[in-house]
This record gives structure tokens, C-alpha cells and sequence, in this order.
């Protein structure tokens, strides 16, 4: 049964554990960074950062709305960037995680303009090739990060003290987030995002700011669209990191 | 839940041997100490896991420090603790980052930013030297019975015995351990000190 | 805290006044969310940010920094007015029916008493005392009716606090203040539980102490003590500094609140008795506390012949000692030598330029710590030549909280162990080898002679572990628990400390935390069972919680004088017709300690406050008792404005607590609003702790909050013409920071008394060391304090802001 994680955008209070846990479960260092107004630094993933937290922060005409939105790979349940990659460095997995193989990566950035999200990151500082990096829902088959398949939730679920993140069977916690709209009118938006935009995700969302305002986008665009744009780009990258 | 050798229960237990011998024989109970919930995961086989409790802000949850060949290997909040159940803060669960930091090689090295010697900077010095702890101590300790001595009050203006010292003060942390402080305190009192005081003012 | 994290919980309404758990307490935050998610709790957030906390109230109410009491004394008001009050509670449980005074007084914002001393303004609290019958006995008028009774004297005390009145002053819409007035007073009733949870936006005044008087009498008359899901909860800031407090770091204080000896009221040990025991209250045990702290302080010398050694221990000179009052000593060179342990007060301390500048006049300095603190490298700040600074710097690498062993205490009073996982790096060392290390080179110079050496050669220190470098920590945890002095067995709790000399105990509220629990085979704070039988979280098993193992404490309030509770599905004790079913260890006389007989609730009922002489919960804060003195500052809260305000005081023509500190130099210089318009508060963020000596040196927390801000509403900087990520300077009359400007609608000037006001706000976490050096906040807070506490005014300050 494939896994997913709810997340409860009602219920998180912004303290971003889960960023520092992603970090400290992944063996992933800190990068430098510098002030950003709203003070969600840093404002987006990378390589070495595979989840942030963004704060939408809104004068409602006198009413100021705060908002907490963690973002990672939403582990598409039919993932454009796998079918993307040519080099076979990306697969989905009959558990929900969509991971990457970063031996077989080619770091062509396919796989970034496939993705609706574009969540794919490249690291290309330190030694080694570019590689491609993401949030692997810590499913990590044969290999010392894993967690959920030993039947643990990913660290940043673990970590969570609001209770904003619940992992589970997708299909219980789409069931569960149908629910909870339910038995809550007036709380949330009645949409649980992910259950199938852009063909379903693992990762669910419930709110109650429309996800449109939390820049969640609301209707595939095109994949594939700067394939050719990309291609030489993508090829001399390659080429600087194997000189290197 | 874990089961406990009798070495490792006394260390948890915390008796020394009088107490022990008070206690006959040990209890129903026993102390909860359920295994890591991720503790058997390939990450961790080899750490060793010490419950501990945070060291940042009054809340006072409870944690999991991994540790490997003495350093700190990772941090995980302690599930069985009724407070935070498993779960922590960003300053909580970065505690790691005290003794170990994760480098661009995606290994652990120690904080590099950590004071591992003791320092000493002379008057008017631009720099830190490094010292030993007999030195330090011996030197620190002159240094406190000159100032205590020189300045030192039997009684004051009206005759009432006060033995005291103005010339030296304290501040002490709210974030070492209370026998750290008992201790801290008697020692102080020990001297004549009066001038204490600590972050709870703040 | 009277209650503790967990019992957020059971709350039906939780007010969050000048504390922000989402951000500074985010597992105090999910105990509050659970209990919005399982009871719908609903949640106040008084503030003058608006906060990550207040993203999920259900009413925010903005406030103007600084006026807390006068937005509290409007809520007590309105309860009064609309009879929302819980009358049995009140009557039985408060001194509201006790008489005052007739000469008590209250005109133009002064108490009656106003008199100087020494050229100071002094309250001579003569008049705020009850009236005693010809037995000396309390009058009382249980029908509330005496005009002269403390129900009536409150009542038209805080009558000038009507909503428009307090809106004027607060900067709080009127609107959003009355359903705050509505929702909260909800609670007056048996069966609702109303929290309180505060934190330094409430302490951080001139008034700090009387704003949480107001707090306390709010939730006194809405029956709100005593119960689980009620109480007043301070939460603190650090992991110990609770513990660090009941061990007194303090000047003041000896371990376990007993006051430190002063040379003009305790001459001799038979004066510090005669004057720190009262007649009632626990507080009558002093005695026993005391003797058997100086038994484990003095061991066999301390006979009964030479006052246990009592004249061993420094006395204080009258003055105050307090953080603000020691940098002032070594301003002027009165302090030579000085240890910052664990604190960085080059950063964290007010006027810190002054601070770093005191720092000079030194012959020594001893810091104990981690990492290289701004207070360790004071010498060579910015700006400073290390040459012309002739302070020797010893620096001792200390050993992080996981790499030693010990306990800590929560807010909750939790007092709860730490196993040790692995050694100090280097030649890092636990602070307790420290000071053991250290009191062993000072004995040892002792040895060879110098002034008074008697309490330093005779001072109990017999903790070597042997076979180990480390001191034996069983060894000072059973000293401060407490043991028999003949036998060396542990004692289970403090009901059985003597004043012979029979008992040695190092602090006597943590007795019983070391004593072995004997189904558990642990001691009492290594105990880490989840039993919870109420459902309500009190967890009596897991670690141990002073006083006694008391979760709540006034619990005898959540039942009635016939000892029903007040809430059925909140009971924490209660008297089944013929003994006590106790859920909570009782704070109060349910058995007989001799007899073991059940004492009935109608005795316990006199006095469920048994800390107070008077046995019950002060609505008015008499001068009564030698422990329990009135504040300095009135026995009643006043609004008055923070020593830096851009508005007139409305509710008298008395600007400032008459009593506020104001100490010397360029740190307590005042700025005035012409120069300086807009509000400065401070504030701290999830990301780092405190001075930031650890978290700056932490790659993942200075990542997520790597740089110094400025906090200003839209409004503000459009006027003047910032943009987010400008570099700003802000200036007050003490000095000038620079940071990068914030730009969110997350603050909003307030409406006062018709005028438009700014508040600029500063996080406080950078120095010039760490990671991601920033400027220090602090440079320009002031040295102004309350007059019983002396905690700086940091919250409530003026200050310009300019495009740098």
C-alpha cells in the first residue's frame, strides 16, 4: 500500500523543525544564507536543503493571516520526472516514494522542467559529479537513511509538535482528510489538495486559505515545454562537473 | 520496552551503593526505557542511545542523543516523554550541533567553533593563550584570594559580623544542572560573595 | 508556573499575554492546540505583534507595549460589573471579605504612605494592612458588602478601568477588548478552566511585578487557582533556569527561597528566626529549613552552641546586588574580580555597551563556556583596543548538556535527570568538576593561611567518586534532597527536616527528589513512568515535581470548602465523606503527619493558599506577614507608563511608577518622544536561544535565521520611504543598532487616545561573535527596573528608526 503524509496546514505553527530534522536524519550540511523579509530562510530547497517551510503572511483588510506551508517532492503518485529522466536515475516505488539513484544521474535537468512543483535541485558545489537531490520521503532501500521502509514516518513527521504532519496509507489519510473537512465546516477550504492534482501526490494537504494563495499550482502546465532550451544547458554542466 | 542490564540499571538508577543496599530488592516497576523507536534502523545500529533532557528553553522535553565512538551521531526526540512525545523544536533537535556538526562531505565532524582548551588572555594580550587546568585553577584561585582577602569584611560599620566580599561577583546559568548550581553556590557563599546573580533577573 | 505544559490542555479558554509559545515554547504551543483539537479550547492572544502564535487565536487582541495592566485590571472590571465573577470561590478562597484599613487610599495615582527617604520616593505601607479585632484577629465580612472590605476597595479601584477608558490606553479596538472581556471572564464559573500563560512581556516592565499581580487577581476572582486547566503560567526561558533559581543564583536568596542573611535585620541566628518565620503558613517551618541547610553546609561543626555555624555565611548590606546593580559596581570599579558561568551578559544583559565597558575596569575575569561568547572576547570587541584593556580573561571549556549528567528543572517544576552520552571534546570539563576543581585550589591556598578561611576550610565538599574523575553526582544529589544525619539515609520528603541539627538538607523543596521510589526502584527524579490515571496528565510517576511531588499547586482550591470539586471531570483531590481521594499530592493538610488520621475539608477550607499568612489567595497585596510584604510598589497594580512612553498617562496624573529603578550613567539616559516617536520592543525567535552563545554557533539554526533585523509595520515604512531589506539604523538615547528592515503586516501602528503609534521590534539573539555576527539589541535597551525585582524595561522603550 503506498504511503503518503497529510499535512495539516491548519495545525502547523511554523517552527520548522522539520526542516532541521530533514537536515539531521539526511546528514545534510547548512548553507550560508542571508536575511529574507519574511523571515523563512531559506526560501527555497536545494540540494543540501530538501524541505522548507514558506510563510504566507496577508493583511486580510485589517485581518492579518498567517500561514505555514512546508514544501518538499510531493511524491507524485505518476511522476512526471521519472519518465523525464532517460538515465533511469529516478523511480517511483510501488511504497509512494519517488527516489533517485544520484550514480545514474546525468544532471540533464529534465527532471526539474518535467516536475509541476520543480522541486528536482542540483548540487554542484564540493567534489563529484552534479547530481540531482530531493526529499526522498526517507525511503532509502538497502541504504542507512532509510525509515519508512522500516516502517518508520519520514524525520520531519517525527519531529512535528503542532501534529500538522501525519503519515499513513494514502488512501486512509485521503478518507481521514475528507473527514476532517466534514466534522469541521467552516474550517477548512473543501479541497484535499494532492489527492489529484497533477495525477495524485503522496504528499496531502488540507488548509483553509485556498491553496491557489499559498502558491500551490492548480493546473498542470505543460511539461516538457523548454526540453530544447534546457538540453545544452543540462550538457555543459556535465561536462564542467566531470572536468572538475 | 528494552530489557536493561543490572550494570546499566544501577548507571540509570543513579544509586550509589548505600542507597542500593537501602532499596533490597528492586521493584515491581522499573524505569521506561522503550528502545528508540528508530534506534534499530540501519542509521543508528551501532549508536548508542542516552535519554537526555533539552537544554533550550523551560519546557524540559525529553530526547534521544545517538552517540558513536563518543561523539554525537544524531538526536530524536524521546517518544516515551509525556511532554513532547516525540517530537522537538528546530533549536531542540538541532542539539547535535553542540558537539558534532554534519560537514560538505556529509559527515559528522566535531563543532569546530567549540572551545576545547582552557584560554588565558594576559593584560593587554591581542590574543587567547592555551593553558592547562592545574595552571588555570592554581592561578584562578590565587587570583580569588587575593581580591577576597584585600577586600574582605568582618563586620561592618556597626559591628555586626558580616564576612563578606563586594569585589567579587557571579553570574550563573540557568542552563547548567541544579547540582552544578548548588554546588556553585556554596562555593561562592564559601568565599563571602554577595554579588550573585543569574538569568532569572533578566 | 502554578500548573504545568500539559495541562494547557483542559483548558477552555487559554489567554497568552506577553509570551508567544509558538515561537519561543512551541511543545507549551501543542499542548494548547491539542486541547483547541479534543475540547475546543479557545485561545486569546494579547500582543503587540502580531505573532505566530496569534495565527492561530481565536481573538488577537494588539496592544500598545507597556499597558498590560491596565488592559488586565479592565477585564477584572468587567467581571465585577457583570457579575461574572465566581462568588464562592471569591468569598471562601481570597481575601476579598477580609477589612482594610480605613486609611487606605488611593489619589492621583499614589497609594497612601507616599513619604521620601534618603531623597527617594518610599511607600510607607502602614495603611495597606486589614483591620484585627481586639484579638488580633482579621475582620471579615463574608457578605462583601463593607465598604472597607477588599472586595469593595478592588471594586472601586479598578472601576476607572471601564473598556473606553482601557481602549485609550492599550491602543486595543474597543470591539475586539469586549469579546476578550466576554470570553475570558466565561471561565468564572465552577465548571470552566480559564489559563493564563505569561512569559517576559509581562515581567520586562517597571511594573513587571504589578502586571503580574494583575494577572493573579484576575485569575483568583474567576476561580481560576488551584485548578487543572487554570493557574498562572510563566514560562521560562531556559531549560533550568528554574532550577537555577531554586538553587539561588541569586543574591538574595539561600537555596530553596530562604532569604539571604542581611546584616541590619539578622544579626545573630535568633534574629533571622524571630523575623523570617511567620506564625502561620508553611513558612512557619522555617527554622527546620534553614539549620538543616547549614548542617549540610557546616557538617559537624554546626552545633546548636555556635548557631550552626550561621555567622559562616556572607550577610547583604541593605543594598541591592541585582545584575543591573552589579555592572554599576564594576562601572565604578568596586568589583575586581568577576565569573560569567554560563551567561553572556555582554549580549543578554540591558545598556550592553556600558556592560562591555565595566567589563575593562576589572583585574580578572573568569568565564566558563562553550564557545567563544561576546562577554569572553569583551577585549577585543569592535571598536575596543585589547591593549589599553588590562583585564586578565581566563577562559574554562565547559561541557554541553548531554555530555555530563544531572538534573534540570521545567517550568512545570519538573525536576528530571539528563544520563550522560558521551564525553566533553578536549579538555572540556562538566561544571561540576569546575567548581569542584576550583573550590579545591581556593581550600588549598586557604591551607596556607588568610583572611576568615574558617567557612572555606570547614565548608562540607566530600564528593570524589573514586576511580573517577568526576564528582560523584549521588553524592551532592542526596546532600540537597536531604538525609539523616547519624544514618546517611536519604529523606522522603520535607516533612521530616528538623531544626535540632538531626537533618541535613542543602535545599529543602527538593527533598523526596532523590529519595528512591519504592515500587519504581529509581530515585524519584530518575522515574519515568506514563501511568496518568485522570487522563489529565498529571504523570505523578514521571520524574518529580517539588514541592512534594505536587503537579498543581493550591489544589485544595479545585474542590469546595465541603471538599465536592468544583468540576467533576476536573478533580485533582476530593473528600469522599471520610477521607481524602487524591489524584495530586494535596497542598494542603489532608492527614495528620503524626496520626496518620484524615483531617476533614472544612479545616483545610481556612487556608488553601498555605504559602500566604493569611491562608488565602491576596486580591489586595497587604503588608502582612514577614515573607509576604506588600510589593513596594502598592498593594494594588495602577497603570502607569513605561519610563519612555509617547503618551501621557491617562489614568493619573502620575507618569511613571514612582518607584521604578533608574540606575546611573549613559545606559539609563531617557529619551523623549519629540526625538525619539516610536514604541521599541524586543523579542526572540524559535531559531536561537537567548544571547545566542550556542545557537550562533550552530550551522543548521544560524541557516534558518542567519541575520540581525528590524521589525516595522508597512505603514511605517512607507512613511518613511523603506523597503524590505533596507538596512536601517535604530536609535534610542542610549545608542544606535543597524539591522535589516522586516516589512510585514505582522505589526500595525496602534490607535492611543486618538493617535497613531509605532512599534519598532528587535530581536535580540546577536553579538559580535558566532557564525553570523549581528548587532546586539541590547546596545540599546536601558537600565531602568522594577522596584522589587529589578528586571530591566525591555519591552517598553522609544526609539528612532532611519534608512541607514
Amino acid at each position: 500500500m503506498p504511503k503518503a503524509v497529510l499535512v495539516d496546514l491548519t495545525k502547523c505553527i511554523g517552527c520548522r523543525s522539520c526542516m532541521v530534522a530533514c537536515k539531521q536524519w539526511n546528514d545534510l550540511p547548512a548553507e550560508r544564507q542571508g536575511f529574507v523579509n519574511d523571515w523563512a530562510t531559506p526560501r527555497d530547497t536545494t540540494a543540501e536543503t530538501w524541505t522548507v517551510v514558506k510563510y504566507y503572511i496577508e493583511d486580510k483588510g485589517g485581518r492579518v493571516v498567517w500561514r505555514f506551508v512546508k514544501r518538499q517532492c510531493m511524491h507524485c503518485v505518476d511522476p512526471a520526472c521519472v519518465k523525464a529522466c532517460f538515465a533511469g536515475a529516478l523511480r517511483k516505488t510501488p511504497e509512494g516514494p519517488v527516489i533517485q539513484d544520484p550514480s545514474r544521474c546525468i544532471a540533464c535537468l529534465y527532471c526539474f522542467n518535467a516536475c509541476p512543483f520543480q522541486v528536482p535541485r542540483y548540487r554542484t558545489g564540493g567534489e563529484g559529479p552534479v547530481i540531482m537531490q530531493k526529499c526522498r520521503f526517507c525511503f532509502d532501500p538497502g541504504g542507512i537513511y532509510d525509515r519508512v521502509g522500516q516502517g518508520q514516518a519520514p524525520a520531519c513527521v517525527r519531529a512535528c509538535p503542532g501534529g500538522a504532519l501525519k503519515f499513513g496509507e494514502r488512501e486512509a489519510l485521503i478518507k481521514e482528510a475528507k473527514e476532517r473537512i466534514a466534522q469541521n465546516p467552516g474550517r477548512y477550504v473543501n479541497q484535499v489538495y494532492g489527492e489529484s492534482e497533477f495525477g495524485g501526490t503522496s504528499w496531502l494537504y488540507l488548509s483553509d486559505v485556498p491553496f491557489e494563495e499559498l502558491g500551490f499550482p492548480s493546473a498542470a502546465r505543460p511539461a516538457m515545454l523548454s526540453l530544447l532550451t534546457w538540453t545544452p544547458l543540462a550538457a555543459g554542466l556535465w561536462l564542467a562537473a566531470k572536468e572538475a | 520496552m528494552r530489557k536493561i542490564s543490572r550494570r546499566e540499571f544501577i548507571k540509570y538508577a543513579g544509586l550509589g551503593v548505600a542507597a542500593l543496599s537501602l532499596l533490597g530488592s528492586v521493584g515491581r516497576g522499573g524505569p521506561v526505557f522503550s528502545q528508540g523507536t528508530v534506534g534499530a534502523l540501519p542509521k543508528l545500529r551501532r549508536a548508542k542511545e542516552t535519554r537526555s533532557i533539552c537544554a533550550y528553553c523551560g519546557c524540559g522535553c525529553g530526547l534521544i542523543v545517538y552517540s558513536e565512538d563518543n561523539r554525537v551521531v544524531y538526536v530524536e526526540g524521546d517518544p516515551d516523554h509525556p511532554i513532547n512525545e516525540g517530537s522537538m523544536c528546530p533549536k531542540g533537535i538541532a542539539l547535535s550541533d553542540a558537539n558534532t556538526i554534519v560537514n560538505w562531505q556529509h559527515r559528522r565532524q566535531l563543532n569546530p567553533r567549540r572551545i576545547t582548551k582552557v584560554l588565558y588572555r594576559a593584560p593587554g594580550s591581542t590574543c587567547w593563550e592555551e593553558k592547562d587546568w592545574d595552571w588555570a585553577l592554581k592561578e584562578i584561585a590565587k587570583r580569588i584570594k587575593a581580591t577576597r582577602d584585600a577586600t574582605f569584611e568582618e563586620k561592618d560599620e556597626k559591628g555586626v559580623t558580616v564576612n563578606r566580599t563586594q569585589a567579587i561577583a557571579h553570574l550563573g546559568s540557568a542552563s547548567l544542572d541544579n547540582e552544578e548550581n548548588y554546588l556553585i553556590h556554596k562555593f561562592l557563599r564559601s568565599l563571602g560573595v554577595i554579588n550573585i546573580d543569574h538569568h532569572a533577573r533578566l | 508556573m502554578t500548573n504545568h505544559f500539559i495541562d494547557y490542555k483542559n483548558s477552555d479558554v487559554v489567554m497568552v499575554i506577553g509570551a508567544n509559545p509558538a515561537e519561543n515554547h512551541p511543545q507549551a504551543m501543542k499542548w494548547i492546540l491539542r486541547g483547541k483539537a479534543e475540547r475546543g479550547t479557545k485561545l486569546i492572544v494579547v500582543d503587540p505583534r502580531f505573532t505566530k502564535t496569534a495565527a492561530h487565536a481565536d481573538i488577537y487582541a494588539p496592544i500598545r507595549p507597556g499597558t498590560d495592566i491596565a488592559f488586565l485590571l479592565g477585564i477584572i472590571n468587567y467581571a465585577l460589573e457583570h457579575n461574572l465573577y465566581f462568588h464562592d470561590y471569591v468569598v471562601n478562597y481570597t481575601n476579598a471579605s477580609f477589612l482594610v484599613d480605613p486609611n487606605f487610599k488611593f489619589e492621583d495615582g499614589l497609594f497612601s504612605g507616599a513619604t521620601t527617604k534618603d531623597g527617594q520616593f518610599v511607600y510607607d505601607p502602614t495603611t495597606w494592612q486589614y483591620q484585627k479585632d481586639k484579638d488580633g484577629k482579621i475582620k471579615r465580612d463574608p457578605t462583601l458588602q463593607d465598604p472597607n472590605c477588599v472586595f469593595q476597595v478592588l471594586k472601586r479601584f479598578v472601576s476607572r478601568y471601564d473598556i473606553k477608558t482601557v481602549c485609550r490606553v492599550t491602543g486595543t479596538p474597543e470591539d475586539v477588548y469586549r469579546q476578550v472581556c466576554e470570553l475570558y471572564c466565561s471561565t468564572g464559573r465552577p465548571d470552566k478552566a480559564g489559563n493564563i500563560v505569561y512569559a517576559m512581556g509581562i515581567t520586562q516592565h517597571t511594573y513587571g511585578s504589578q502586571n503580574v499581580r494583575a494577572v493573579a487577581i484576575l485569575q483568583l476572582l474567576l476561580g481560576n487557582i488551584g485548578i487543572a486547566g487554570g493557574g498562572i503560567n510563566a514560562q521560562r526561558g531556559e531549560s533550568n533556569v528554574q532550577g537555577s533559581t531554586d538553587m539561588a543564583m541569586l543574591y538574595h536568596l539561600l537555596p530553596g527561597y530562604l532569604s539571604c542573611p542581611d546584616a541590619t535585620r539578622h544579626p545573630t541566628l535568633k534574629d533571622y528566626l524571630e523575623k523570617e518565620t511567620p506564625k502561620t503558613s508553611f513558612w512557619s517551618n522555617t527554622p527546620k529549613f534553614l539549620i538543616s541547610q547549614l548542617k549540610a553546609w557546616f557538617g559537624a561543626k554546626a552545633t546548636p552552641e555556635n548557631e550552626f555555624c550561621y555567622q559562616w555565611l556572607p550577610k547583604l548590606d541593605g543594598k541591592e546586588h541585582s545584575h543591573m546593580a552589579i555592572f554599576q559596581s564594576m562601572a565604578e570599579g568596586k568589583i575586581k574580580g568577576f565569573f560569567a558561568w554560563g551567561q553572556n551578559p555582554a549580549v543578554g544583559g540591558p545598556a550592553a555597551e556600558p556592560t562591555r565597558k565595566a567589563m575593562e575596569k576589572l583585574d580578572w575575569l573568569v568565564v566558563v563556556d562553550l564557545f567563544e561568547t561576546e562577554t569572553a572576547a569583551f577585549w577585543r570587541r569592535p571598536g575596543a583596543d585589547p591593549r589599553k584593556i588590562k583585564t586578565e580573561v581566563f577562559f574554562l571549556p565547559a561541557a554541553f548538556s548531554y555530555e555530563k549528567e544531572g538534573t534540570v528543572s521545567n517550568s512545570g517544576r519538573w525536576i528530571q535527570y539528563r544520563w550522560k552520552a558521551v564525553d566533553p571534546p578536549g579538555d572540556a570539563k562538566s561544571d561540576l568538576w569546575i567548581v569542584d576543581r576550583l573550590f579545591k585550589a581556593v581550600r588549598e591556598e586557604y591551607r596556607k593561611g588568610g583572611r576568615f578561611p574558617e567557612p572555606i576550610l570547614n565548608m562540607v565538599w566530600d564528593y570524589d567518586a573514586p576511580g573517577s574523575e568526576e564528582p560523584d553526582i549521588n553524592k551532592v544529589a542526596l546532600e540537597i534532597n536531604g538525609y539523616e544525619v547519624d544514618t546517611g539515609k536519604p529523606l522522603p520528603g520535607f516533612a521530616k527536616l528538623t531544626n535540632t541539627g538531626s537533618t541535613a538538607c542543602g535545599c529543602w523543596i527538593y527533598a523526596g527528589y532523590w529519595y528512591p521510589d519504592p515500587d519504581l526502584g529509581v530515585v524519584a527524579a530518575k522515574r519515568r513512568d506514563r501511568t496518568d490515571k485522570t487522563g489529565l496528565g498529571l504523570y505523578p510517576k514521571w520524574s518529580f515535581a517539588w514541592p512534594a511531588n505536587r503537579r498543581i499547586v493550591y489544589n485544595r482550591c479545585s474542590c469546595d470548602p465541603s471538599g465536592r470539586p468544583w468540576d467533576p471531570a476536573r478533580a485533582l483531590v476530593y473528600w469522599d465523606g471520610s477521607k481524602w481521594v487524591t489524584f495530586d499530592v494535596p497542598d494542603f493538610g489532608a492527614k495528620d503527619l503524626a496520626t496518620g488520621a484524615e483531617i476533614p475539608p472544612e479545616k483545610s477550607a481556612q487556608n488553601p493558599f498555605i504559602m500566604v499568612p493569611e491562608g488565602v489567595g491576596r486580591l489586595f497585596g497587604a503588608q502582612y506577614g514577614p515573607r509576604a510584604a506588600a510589593l513596594k510598589d502598592g498593594p494594588l497594580p495602577e497603570h502607569y507608563e513605561p519610563i519612555e512612553s509617547p503618551v501621557r498617562n491617562l489614568m493619573s496624573k502620575q507618569q511613571n511608577n514612582p518607584l521604578a529603578k533608574i540606575y546611573q550613567g549613559e545606559g539609563a539616559a531617557r529619551g523623549k518622544p519629540e526625538k525619539y516617536p516610536y514604541i521599541l520592543t524586543t523579542h526572540r525567535l524559535v531559531e536561537h536561544y537567548q544571547s545566542g552563545a550556542v545557537t550562533r554557533n550552530s550551522p543548521w539554526l544560524t541557516e534558518l535565521m542567519p541575520e540581525m533585523f528590524v521589525g516595522i509595520s508597512p505603514r511605517l515604512a512607507a512613511k518613511l520611504g523603506i523597503k524590505p531589506g533596507d538596512r536601517v539604523v535604530v536609535l534610542t538615547a542610549r545608542g544606535k543598532v543597524y539591522g535589516r528592515a522586516s516589512v510585514l503586516p505582522t505589526l500595525q501602528p496602534l490607535k492611543v487616545d486618538g493617535k497613531e503609534v509605532e512599534v519598532v521590534a528587535l530581536p535580540w539573539h546577536w553579538g559580535y561573535q558566532g557564525m553570523a555576527p549581528g548587532d546586539s539589541a541590547n546596545v540599546v535597551t536601558a537600565l531602568f527596573g522594577d522596584p522589587n525585582t529589578f528586571i530591566p524595561e525591555y519591552k517598553a522603550l522609544l526609539c528612532d528608526v532611519r534608512k541607514a
